[in-house]
This record gives C-alpha cells, sequence and structure tokens, in this order.
C-alpha cells in the first residue's frame, strides 16, 4: 500500500481519537503507529518509491513532497515503535494524572489523545518531509503540541516552564526559518531533492541553522530549558519529548550537512571539542541530579552531545548519528516511562535520596530501565552500531593521511580516547542510578501492584532495540544507509 | 465597469446609511451588498475574498457596540472595506491616494463611539495624528510622483521622507507611535479592532505602489532610513507590550511592532522584480494581524473568548506554521533575503521571540470557558481566516495572485 497512507493514517486518528473512549482512543492511537511501523519496516527489505509529491509552489519554496531514503526510514521507524508505545504507556499514567489535577478524565482524555496524536504524527512528517517549509512546519507544530502538553498536565510551575520551553525552542526554530530563507535565497528552491544534487549553503545559512539547532538538540550553554521541560512535563510527554524531539535537530543537521559539508569542515575542530565536553558535562552533571526525570535530563545532554560529535566525522559519524538518534530514542523513552512508573507506583516519588532498593517492589520496572542504559551505554543494543560507526568516523576523518582533516597519531588518539571516555561515562552514570534507585537497601520490600500498560510496551521497545543490532534488519538497515550518497562507503560497509 | 459598480456600491452605502436612522438593519444589510459587488469587481479573488471576509467581521463586531449613530457605523466599515477592495483595480494614482482617504476619513468618526455617548476627547488626540499622517502622506506622494517625470535628488529624498513619516504616523510605526497606546486603551474596542485590522491595509499598498513606480538609483541607500524605523519600531513595540499589563495596551504596542516587520517590505522597492514576495508578505501579514486584532479586542470587549481561540490567535501573531502569521513572516524573511539584508533578518528573528511571553499571557488572560455568545463567534470567525493556510494551497493561489497583480500594474517581473 502507498506509503502516503500509512504516513497519513496517525495525522487523520489525531483527530478521530478523541471522539472515542480512552481505552479505544489509546488502541487506535496505537495502531496507528504501529501500522506505518511495519510498513516501513517492510521498506527495508523492499525498494519503495523515493519519492510522493504533495504540491508545488512557486519559487523560491519549491516543491513540496515525502522523501523516501534509509534515513528517513531508520528516523520514522524510531518514531513510530516508541509513540505507539508511549500512548499505550499513557493511559493509566495520564489517567493517574487527571486524577491528581482533579480533573475529569473522559473529557481531558480528549484533548490530550489530541495533542499527543498530533505530536508524535508531526514528528514522523517532519522526517519525511521533501521540503525545508515543510519540514519546519512540523517542527514548530512538535513544538506548539509539546508546549501545550506541558502547560496543561505538567508538574510544578508548569505554565512557567512551558513558556520556558516555548521561549528556547521558539527562538532555535526561527534561527533554523531564518537560515532555511537565506537557503531559499542561494538556491532559488527549498526542496531537498534539487538541494542534494547539487544546492550550496553559505556560510551565514548554516551559522543560522546550526546554532538553531544546538538550542533545540540542545547541547552546552543553552540546555538550560532541558532539565526543567524534560523533569516538568507529563512523563508520556518526557518520553516523547527526550527521546525523540530533541534528537530531530541531528536529523535537520544532518540534511543540510548532506547538501553541503563546508561548514563543518571549516569549524570542525571546534565544534567536535564543544561537542565532546558537552557531553562529558553533561554526563558529569547526571551525578549531582537528586530528581531522577532532572536525571534523565542531563543524561539527554550528555547523549545529544554524541549526535554533534557524529556530525563532525564524516559519513561514517552520519550513520553513527543516524543510529545513535534510534539507541538513545529508545533508552530514553524506556527510562523516562520507568520514572513515570515510579511516580504512579510510589505516589510521586522523584527524590533520588528518597529511593533505593526499588527492584524489590517493581521488579518489572527495575529490569526495563537496566535494558533502557544498555541502549544509552551501547550494550547488546543497536547503540554498539552508533558507538561502532562514531569511533570509525573518528578513525576515517583523523587518523588517515589521506583525509583532508588528517592530524598526528598523538593528536588523533587523544581525540578517541576523549571519545571512548565519553562513552564509558555513560554506562558509568547508567549503572550509577540503577543502584540508586533500584539497588541497595530496599526502604520497602513489599511488591507492589502495576498495570501492565506501564512496564509491557518498554519491553517491546527495549525487543526491538534488541533486534535491530542482528542481521537480518541491521544488515537490512546498514546497507541502506550506506547505499546513500555521502553516507559510508559507496558498496556498503557492513561492521 | 469596475468604477461604475463601485459608484452603485457607494450609493447603497450611502442611501441604506441614511435609511438605517429609522432601520438599523438597513445599515448592515446596505454594506454586506456594497461589499459583494465590491467582491465582484475586485481584480484579485483571492485578495477581495480575505478583504470581504475581516470587512463582514467587522460589521458583526458592531452589533455589541450600542452607540448614538448604529446603522450608520455599517456604512463606514463598508466605505473602507469598498476602498480596500478597489485599490488593486487601479494604477491611477489619483484614485490610488483617494481610496487612502476614503479608508483614513470613516475611522475619525469611528474612533469617538462608545455606548451612550462620544469619546471626543479621544476622537481629537487621533485625528490631530491623523490628519498630519495624511498631509504628509499626500504630499510625499505628490512630490515623489513628480520627481518621476523631473528628477530631482534633493526633493526626491524630500518625498520618499515625507511620505514613509506620512505612513509610520498613519499605521502607528514608532518613534511616530505616540497616538496608539493611548487611543487603543482609551476607546471602546470595537472601532480599535476596526481601525488596528481594516484600516492598515490600504495606506501600506498605497506606499508601496508609489514607491515602486518612483523607484530611481537613490531608492537603494535611502531604503535604509525606512529600515532603521521598522528596527526601532520593533524593539519598542515589543518592549512595550512587555512591560505593559492592561490588555488594550499590550494589544497597541504589539501593533507598533507588527506595523515595524511590515514596514521592512518596502526595502522592495528597489528591486520591483521581486515586489510579488513583499506584496505577499506584507498583505498575508496584514490579513493575519487584522484576524488577531479583531479576535483579542472583542474578547477584551466581551470579558474573554474561549481560550482554545484566543491560544491559535495568539499562535498565529507569533508567527507558528501552519496558521498565516507564519506564512506572512516566512515571505517578509524571503524578501529581506532576496534584498540580502541577513542583519534585518536577524533583527526579526530577535524580536519574534521577545514577543512569545506577552501574547501567551494575553491569550491565557482573555482565554475562559466555552459559551455561545457573539463574542466567541467572532473569535471563531477570526481564527477561521488565520487556519485557511493550513492546506498550503491557498498560500500559493495567493502568492500566484500577488505575481499576476505585480504585472498588470506594469511592474516588470
Amino acid at each position: 500500500m502507498n506509503m502516503l497512507i500509512f504516513l497519513l493514517l496517525p495525522l487523520i486518528v489525531a483527530f478521530i481519537a478523541p471522539l472515542l473512549k480512552p481505552k479505544s482512543a489509546t488502541y487506535l492511537s496505537s495502531i496507528a503507529f504501529l501500522l506505518p511501523f511495519l510498513a516501513i519496516i517492510g521498506c527495508l527489505f523492499n525498494s519503495c518509491p523515493p519519492k510522493i509529491h504533495l504540491m508545488t509552489f512557486s519559487p523560491p519554496i519549491g516543491e513540496f513532497y515525502l522523501h523516501f531514503d534509509m534515513i528517513s526510514h531508520a528516523f520514522g521507524l524510531t518514531i513510530c515503535i516508541v509513540s505507539a508505545m508511549i500512548a499505550l504507556y499513557a493511559l493509566p499514567y495520564m489517567t493517574h494524572r487527571f486524577g491528581e489535577m482533579e480533573l475529569n478524565v473522559e473529557s481531558e482524555f480528549r484533548k490530550y489523545i489530541f495533542l499527543f496524536d498530533l505530536y508524535a504524527a508531526s514528528m514522523l512528517w517532519l522526517v519525511y518531509s521533501g521540503n525545508f517549509v515543510l519540514l519546519y512546519v512540523f517542527l514548530e507544530i512538535t513544538l506548539i503540541t509539546a508546549f501545550l502538553l506541558i502547560y496543561t498536565y505538567g508538574y510544578g510551575n508548569r505554565k512557567w516552564v512551558g513558556i520556558l520551553y516555548f521561549l528556547w525552542c521558539a527562538a532555535a526554530g526561527v534561527l533554523t526559518l531564518a537560515g532555511i530563507v537565506i537557503l531559499a535565497f542561494e538556491n532559488n528552491t527549498l526542496a531537498l531533492d534539487v538541494l542534494l544534487a547539487g544546492g550550496t549553503v553559505g556560510m551565514i545559512a548554516w551559522a543560522f541553522i546550526f546554532f538553531g539547532m544546538i538550542i533545540e538538540l540542545p547541547v552546552l550553554g543553552p540546555h538550560i530549558w532541558l532539565p526543567w521541560a524534560h523533569a516538568e512535563a507529563p512523563t508520556p510527554v518526557s518520553a516523547l519529548l527526550s527521546p525523540l524531539t530533541v534528537g530531530l535537530a541531528g536529523y535537520v543537521l544532518l540534511r543540510i550537512a548532506l547538501i553541503d559539508y563546508s561548514f563543518i569542515e571549516a569549524y570542525r575542530m571546534p565544534i567536535l571539542c564543544y561537542a565532546i565536553f558537552s557531553s562529558i558535562y553533561g554526563g558529569f552533571s547526571v551525578f549531582k541530579q537528586t530528581d531522577f526525570k532532572r536525571l534523565l535530563a542531563y543524561s539527554t545532554v550528555s547523549q545529544m552531545g554524541y549526535v554533534l560529535v557524529a556530525l563532525c566525522l564524516g559519513p561514517f559519524g552520519f550513520i553513527g548519528l543516524v543510529i545513535q538518534y534510534m539507541s538513545h530514542a529508545f533508552g530514553k523513552s524506556i527510562l523516562f516511562s520507568c520514572a513515570g512508573g515510579i511516580i504512579a507506583v510510589h505516589h510521586g516519588l522523584r527524590d533520588l535520596t528518597k529511593m533505593g532498593g526499588l527492584h524489590d517492589s517493581i521488579p518489572q520496572i527495575s529490569n526495563a530501565a537496566v535494558l533502557g542504559f544498555l541502549n544509552l551505554g551501547g550494550m547488546l543494543t543497536i547503540g554498539m552500531l552508533g558507538e561502532f560507526f562514531i569511533l570509525r568516523g573518528a578513525v576515517e576523518t583523523f587518523l588517515k593521511p589521506e583525509s583532508p582533516a588528517f592530524i598526528t597519531w598523538e593528536g588523533g588518539l587523544a581525540l578517541i580516547i576523549a571519545l571512548i571516555f565519553m562513552f564509558i561515562l555513560s554506562v558509568w552514570y547508567g549503572f550509577y542510578t540503577i543502584k540508586k534507585v533500584f539497588y541497595g537497601k530496599p526502604k520497602d520490600t513489599k511488591r507492589l501492584e502495576i498495570s501492565g500498560y506501564l512496564y509491557v510496551p518498554l519491553y517491546i521497545i527495549a525487543i526491538v532495540s534488541v533486534l535491530l543490532l542482528f542481521p537480518p534488519l541491521s544488515t537490512a538497515l546498514i546497507q541502506g544507509l550506506n547505499a546513500i550518497p555521502g553516507l559510508g562507503l559507496a558498496g556498503g560497509v557492513l561492521p | 465597469m469596475d468604477l461604475t459598480m463601485i459608484m452603485v456600491a457607494l450609493v447603497i452605502l450611502t442611501l441604506s446609511a441614511v435609511l438605517s436612522y429609522k432601520f438599523h438593519a438597513l445599515g448592515l444589510i446596505g454594506a454586506v451588498i456594497a461589499l459583494l459587488i465590491g467582491l465582484n469587481t475586485c481584480s484579485s479573488f483571492t485578495y477581495g475574498i480575505f478583504v470581504f471576509a475581516i470587512g463582514i467581521i467587522n460589521l458583526l463586531s458592531l452589533s455589541a457596540l450600542k452607540s448614538d449613530i448604529q446603522g450608520v457605523d455599517y456604512g463606514l466599515v463598508g466605505l473602507m472595506a469598498l476602498a480596500t477592495m478597489y485599490i488593486f483595480n487601479t494604477s491611477d494614482f489619483a484614485l490610488v491616494l483617494a481610496a487612502l482617504v476614503l479608508v483614513s476619513v470613516p475611522t475619525y468618526i469611528l474612533v469617538m463611539l462608545r455606548e451612550g455617548g462620544t469619546n471626543v476627547e479621544v476622537g481629537i488626540k487621533y485625528i490631530t495624528f491623523m490628519v498630519l499622517a495624511t498631509v504628509l502622506f499626500l504630499i510625499g506622494a505628490i512630490i515623489l510622483v513628480y520627481t518621476k517625470n523631473a528628477f530631482n535628488g534633493f526633493l526626491y529624498v524630500l518625498g520618499y521622507v515625507m511620505l514613509v513619516l506620512g505612513l509610520c504616523l498613519e499605521i502607528g510605526v514608532a518613534p511616530l507611535h505616540e497616538w496608539v497606546p493611548d487611543v487603543f486603551a482609551s476607546a471602546d474596542p470595537i472601532p480599535i479592532s476596526i481601525i488596528a485590522s481594516l484600516a492598515k491595509i490600504v495606506p501600506f499598498i498605497a506606499a508601496l505602489w508609489i514607491l515602486v513606480y518612483t523607484a530611481c538609483d537613490m531608492t537603494g541607500s535611502i531604503t535604509i532610513f525606512t529600515v532603521v524605523l521598522a528596527v526601532i519600531s520593533m524593539f519598542t513595540g515589543n518592549i512595550g507590550a512587555l512591560t505593559s499589563k492592561e490588555h488594550a495596551r499590550v494589544l497597541a504596542y504589539s501593533t507598533v511592532a507588527g506595523m515595524g516587520y511590515l514596514l521592512t517590505c518596502l526595502v522592495v522597492a528597489a528591486k520591483p522584480e521581486f515586489l510579488y514576495l513583499a506584496l505577499t508578505g506584507g498583505l498575508l501579514f496584514l490579513f493575519s494581524n487584522a484576524a488577531g486584532k479583531i479576535g483579542l479586542f472583542n474578547a477584551i470587549k466581551g470579558k474573554g473568548a474561549y481560550s482554545l481561540l484566543t491560544f491559535i490567535l495568539a499562535f498565529s501573531f507569533i508567527g507558528v506554521p501552519p496558521l498565516m502569521g507564519f506564512w506572512a513572516k516566512l515571505f517578509i524573511l524571503i524578501t529581506l533575503a532576496k534584498m540580502q539584508y541577513f542583519w534585518l533578518i536577524g533583527i526579526i528573528v530577535i524580536n519574534s521571540v521577545i514577543s512569545i511571553p506577552y501574547y501567551i499571557r494575553l491569550a491565557n488572560e482573555l482565554g475562559v470557558k466555552w459559551e455561545a455568545n457573539l463574542t466567541n463567534f467572532i473569535c471563531l470567525a477570526a481564527v477561521i481566516i488565520t487556519l485557511v493556510t493550513v492546506l498550503f494551497v491557498p498560500v500559493e493561489w495567493f502568492v500566484t495572485n500577488m505575481e499576476a497583480i505585480a504585472h498588470t500594474v506594469g511592474i516588470a517581473l
């Protein structure tokens, strides 16, 4: 069946689901994302048309179409499976949240499910947008829907946090728009295929887009909004915001880099050093947190450093970027959901100082969290491939004498050691968190009742993350990525 | 033929206004018929339909105001909308200037309307500024048209400056915005919603037309004067709105900021081949601004409107896609990129972000639960205008239409 129909499904369901009862709306929403997920898996193995025309705009905007390549599919399948599972997870969680806020469950669920579906569907459309204006439209819809979800159903000073999030991300968006407009001026089109075939991205356009997107990622400095937004958002929103939304900045930067890599080539070392420092800073900040959701938010800062690092590492780094997005999305959606599970079962518990030994009371959540951290640490999940390609990118870029960015062996090794330390730090804070939250001396050994919705979807995400490490999924994915001009080696190299 | 139909519409407007002293509804009916005739004769249907929609909402909103001249006020708004529709039908500058006066003068009366009397103090303040604005604009325009035939550098600069200053006074661009916060905050919100919406369109088009038509080698360098005013207006408006508490005053400053964005479109005078981009950006901006101002001023009058509607209007002001406000900003930015004003793009970026908190605050404070009343109905109509662009296709129609208009007025593309 036509991919357009599969992509339209979540958008249509966003308008139908609010008419149904919460349970039916939840299942419908989940199915609306599972079907495109299956269709994308089909596209990994069978060729699908490279584009679907939507409409043509006058220059300098150009054609609106859906762009299908393995990059879009990799992002798309991640968004679909995470959104489908979080939709299920949200049923008991949001019911609990509405009760906590003394709101009418049924009427609030209608508003919530509309915003949730629109939020997730707009991310899916973003990664298939074949025109930068279309991409920007969906980028901003994700911003607005996430803002409204935080503003309406968040924790703490939710209105203030909502506006903080909106301000920072709108700044990111408008900077990006300015870059896109200059891109239009330079190329007289914003259609992706035309730009990929010979477009140029001048330094001013690159600078606008780059600074916009590092706010959205975010890296050290503009990351101020992130711990607030991720911690105070209702957990199903955190479980999309951190794993899926922020990484889309990496997607935008990757698309621009594939058109014209000159900006990164010109400023590779400062950006790389900044990205590594940002990642390490984020990693160490994790140890200082006393709120579980804020801890996970800082971990996101660290992980997004990987994305920026990968962007600097050429064709193999690009593959690393795509896989890093996937593994972070799988891992972080599981972990935020675990934090939400603890909140739901332990009456709002988020304070790490009051945690410890929770494995005894909620082993289902504890085990899921281990799987989440395995993704972040790049162990036995698709995260392994991400780290492999990032390291490969570093070797190809800095240690091969024929590379234009070749530096001395000492310098190259120092860089690689820094990267390895960055990876190890993720494993380190992962085990630290597991020990602090789930192991150690239990405060309550009584096994608690927990709804299956709160943990079964997390295991499904974890299974997908493991399956993607092995053939045939991994080989299909990597071969597909290698076949894209500008990514990997021509002809394909398997790890 | 066009002019004949317009004359017929004017006669209908006049008769219905006279008869409305006895039967109020006749004023409304006459105005609607006149607008339908105007729409039928309008050379650009997509432009005409937006003006028609804004005019109708303005007319309906007048029902919330029981003024002493109820009925005649419909005729005045009808006259403004008719002149606004007609502006694209002519390339005769006498008629362009006549349209400007026809849009401006009715606002002198409208601004004084309030329930149970007239607001003379506000009227005097407003009329003083507007008369000065119109005089500056007209003299500037005449000087510029004169230099087209007998070029004189000094006269060109003088004409340019006078025309731009007249425009700034008329639409409320800083630092000539003194009247805006006071008048917006003291007058009744309904006439202000008309002044902040319908009354802004013709001055912009007239100024753009004259500047493009009279452009010369000096235009490129003198546009910096316009750009500086635009930048001052953006910052003054946004900072003023951020620091204001009264809703009407916030909207007044938001108008000052908005008119700064609009003014940047005038830079296109130096390169008329991009006129259609500036027209698209400027007019979409004016339509989205009109919808937003009508909705929010009516919300002020009605002590709040449905929160979903106030938020959508606020998002359109901020420029969130795919609402109309986004397309407006996009085309304004594209125009500036084509004119290579990259630094100005940066300034607009900063100002767009500054404006977010006060629009969200306004939407939040004016937002209430749903109730079936006139305020919500008007807000809903305003929201529908901002949502027209969600399907993308109307935007492309509008761009194509603006290209055609740029051709018909004899500007080579």
